[in-house]
């Protein structure tokens, strides 16, 4: 039997009122991700695919539908539960990598955990392991100026862990980056989903996608295809 | 909020400033000079009041001083000439001795009597005002003895000729000898007068803090000769003859001062229309004098003094009001340009409040930087005024907490509108700013 799975969407909609007119953005989604699973999310522009990723990032509310988030719908929270469930359950990763300028790799690493009102001092060696663990060990007090855009992302990577979130949630993670590094950033991704950590990645790389165990497209708003590799088995909503 | 994050959050808010020192600091200035001109300025009029009140305190605030006036138009021709003239007006003897019988809570009554002279010792000659009065004249008006002693009972009882001079003068005369039983000439117009020096006197106001204070005429005070009262009447009497350009004029001024001392200021305001009643019970409606009520211009000073400070405040509230502006300024160009760390916090669990505080605590400590520096630059001010140029200025407690208060105040008020902005930054949109 399948495990556990840690996100459930219903009937996913998404309508963005501008006033003349609506424009349905999710017209009803509706699939499960497993926890230890690798996900990419694909879609040509417009498909839905930027709206998908800020409901799930818990960025965004959808119109109407379920999001159940561990055990929690999350589609009704207000603002504060939200940041509350992005500061905890949620690592993301940017495609511009998004460090704060003003403060050190061990220090964007905290980021996350200081707003769920933990010291830096008592969590200081977790953040250091985490920047070992990407390969930042002599970087720990570079500000993100100092670093490479890899190296920023490893910055990324670290941070989207500190909170041990239930899932990772990638932007196009590679999209900055040039051919190697972005290798090497997938091969950390690669590293946390063998450690059985969930990732959801947003792409529209197929070398991106290539990775994952599975690639769910989305187009006009909808599931278009959800293909499990191993298994090979593709469902066609 | 929760506590311990406060230092966190003042660390990055240091850390973000620090990012643009520039800008930082030049914001800052703002409040640097509002804050400092509030603490500068209160010192300079506190400094001023401070002076003023102490040269009206030793006139004693317990004390009515009644001087002679001459009226505007009460001369009298002297027979033989059309450039001679005489003016017959002021106290009298018998007016002091009204005072201390009619007038109540009077406990005592100093008569003064004063005339320009000069006065030579050996070579040396100095214009001085020559004063007769009575042997109590050091308590009443709070003036020390330096050397010797003041006049006594005895010398004014047998009209002798015994004198004492005030530090300045002495200085002036002797030159660094000991004046003590020292002989000196008293000159007037009429006649010249051998009196032996017995003490010297410092004066309180005009001793100490004014030493170039001037009289009406542009004289300087302080070189005054103290006679007992009765020698002065004896030897050069109540005529006083005074030679200007082309004229003569004589005046006949009985006393020139009378001071009154009561037990208490509160006695002194009742007793001021009959001391008024007094006066004029004899002078058929004639002014040729004026009553000095220090506490009175005690009490006007320091109404004064509240209305310049509530003036110097109105003044710094608005220039803090511009700093404050400044600030709000810059503090919006700030959330436009970090935008997307706004976004990234948001998306990292920040709460609109997390954000909210985060800003305000860097609008906070810009302003209390500013204040600091500025409440340091106004005391480093005021203490170079007060101890190395030798002006009274004094910083007081209220003015530095004012500023403070203000500033702290300020940066609440104008930080809250940036903060809010930024906290309610839709965070798809702050993540998306480049």
């Amino acid at each position: 039997m399948a495990k556990r799975s840690i996100i459930q969407i219903k009937d996913l909609k998404k309508v963005y009122d501008l006033g003349a007119f609506k424009v349905q953005a999710l017209k009803g989604l509706n699939f499960d991700i497993e926890e230890g699973s690798y996900t990419a999310i694909m879609g040509p522009s417009g498909s839905g695919k930027s709206t998908l990723l800020n409901i799930l990032g818990c960025l965004d509310r959808p119109s109407s539908g379920a999001y159940i988030l561990g055990d929690d719908d999350v589609a009704h929270m207000d603002d504060k539960e939200l940041s509350g469930v992005r500061g905890s359950r949620i690592g993301f990763i940017f495609q511009s990598y998004n460090l704060i300028q003003q403060l050190n790799v061990v220090e964007n690493i905290h980021v996350p955990l200081f707003y769920q009102g933990k010291d830096i001092s008592d969590h200081y060696d977790h953040c250091v392991k985490l920047a070992e663990k990407v390969g930042l060990a002599d970087r720990l007090d570079h500000r993100p100026m100092q670093l490479s855009g890899g190296q920023q992302q490893r910055v990324a990577v670290a941070r989207s862990l500190v909170n041990e979130p239930l899932m990772l949630l990638a932007d196009e993670p590679t999209g900055n980056l040039d051919s190697t590094t972005e290798q090497e950033i997938l091969d950390i991704l690669d590293e946390l989903h063998g450690e059985g950590r969930t990732l959801v990645i947003v792409t529209h790389d197929d070398a991106v996608a290539e990775r994952a165990e599975r690639v769910i497209h989305l187009k006009d708003g909808l599931v278009d295809q959800d293909i499990r590799k191993g298994a090979a088995k593709a469902v066609a909503n | 909020m929760r506590g311990s994050s406060l230092i966190q959050i003042v660390q990055v808010g240091f850390k973000s400033l620090r990012l643009h020192k520039l800008r930082s600091g030049l914001t800052m200035l703002g409040m640097i000079i509002g804050v400092w001109a509030v603490i500068v300025l209160v010192a300079i009029g506190e400094g001023a009041s401070h002076d003023a009140q102490e040269a009206i305190k030793a006139l004693g605030a317990q004390n009515v001083i009644i001087r002679s006036v001459k009226p505007m138009s009460d001369k009298v021709q002297l027979q033989g000439s059309d450039m001679e003239w005489e003016t017959i007006y002021g106290l009298k003897n018998s007016d002091a001795s009204r005072i201390s019988k009619t007038v109540p809570g009077v406990i005592k009554v100093l008569p003064v009597l004063t005339q320009r002279k000069n006065i030579t010792h050996g070579k040396r000659d100095v214009d001085c005002q020559l004063i007769g009065t009575y042997p109590y004249y050091p308590q009443f008006t709070q003036s020390k003895m330096v050397a010797g002693t003041f006049l006594n009972e005895i010398e004014e009882a047998r009209k002798e000729n015994s004198c004492v001079l005030t530090l300045e003068l002495a200085e002036k005369l002797f030159a660094g000898h000991n004046p003590l039983m020292e002989k000196v000439v008293i000159r007037g117009f009429e006649s010249a007068q051998v009196f032996r020096v017995k003490g010297i006197i410092q004066e309180r106001v005009e001793g100490a803090k004014l030493p170039q204070q001037k009289d009406a005429l542009g004289r300087t005070i302080s070189a005054n000769v103290f006679i007992p009262l009765s020698t002065f009447k004896a030897l050069f009497g109540i005529k006083n003859i005074d030679r200007s350009v082309g004229s003569l004029s004589v005046e006949r001024v009985e006393l020139s001062e009378i001071r009154v001392e009561f037990g208490s200021a509160d006695e002194v305001m009742e007793a001021l229309p009959l001391l008024r009643e007094a006066l004029d019970k004899t002078r058929r409606g004639k002014v040729d004098y004026e009553i000095q009520v220090p506490i009175n211009e005690l009490n006007a000073l320091k109404a004064q003094k509240a209305r310049d400070t509530r003036m110097l405040m109105y003044i710094a509230c608005i220039s803090l009001l511009v700093g404050g502006i400044g600030i709000m300024n810059i503090m919006l160009a700030t959330v436009t340009e970090r935008t997307q760390e706004i976004g990234v916090r948001r998306a990292m669990g920040a709460t609109q409040k997390d954000i909210t505080v985060q800003f305000l605590i860097e609008t906070l400590i810009l302003c209390l930087l500013g204040g600091s520096i500025g409440v340091c630059g106004g005391w480093g001010f005021a203490w170079v005024r007060h101890h190395l140029l030798h002006t009274t200025t004094i910083v007081t407690e209220w003015s530095v907490l004012a500023a403070f208060g203000l500033s702290v105040t300020v940066g609440l008020v104008f930080g809250l509108y940036p903060a809010r902005r930024a906290a309610l930054l839709d965070p798809i949109e702050a993540l998306r700013h480049a």
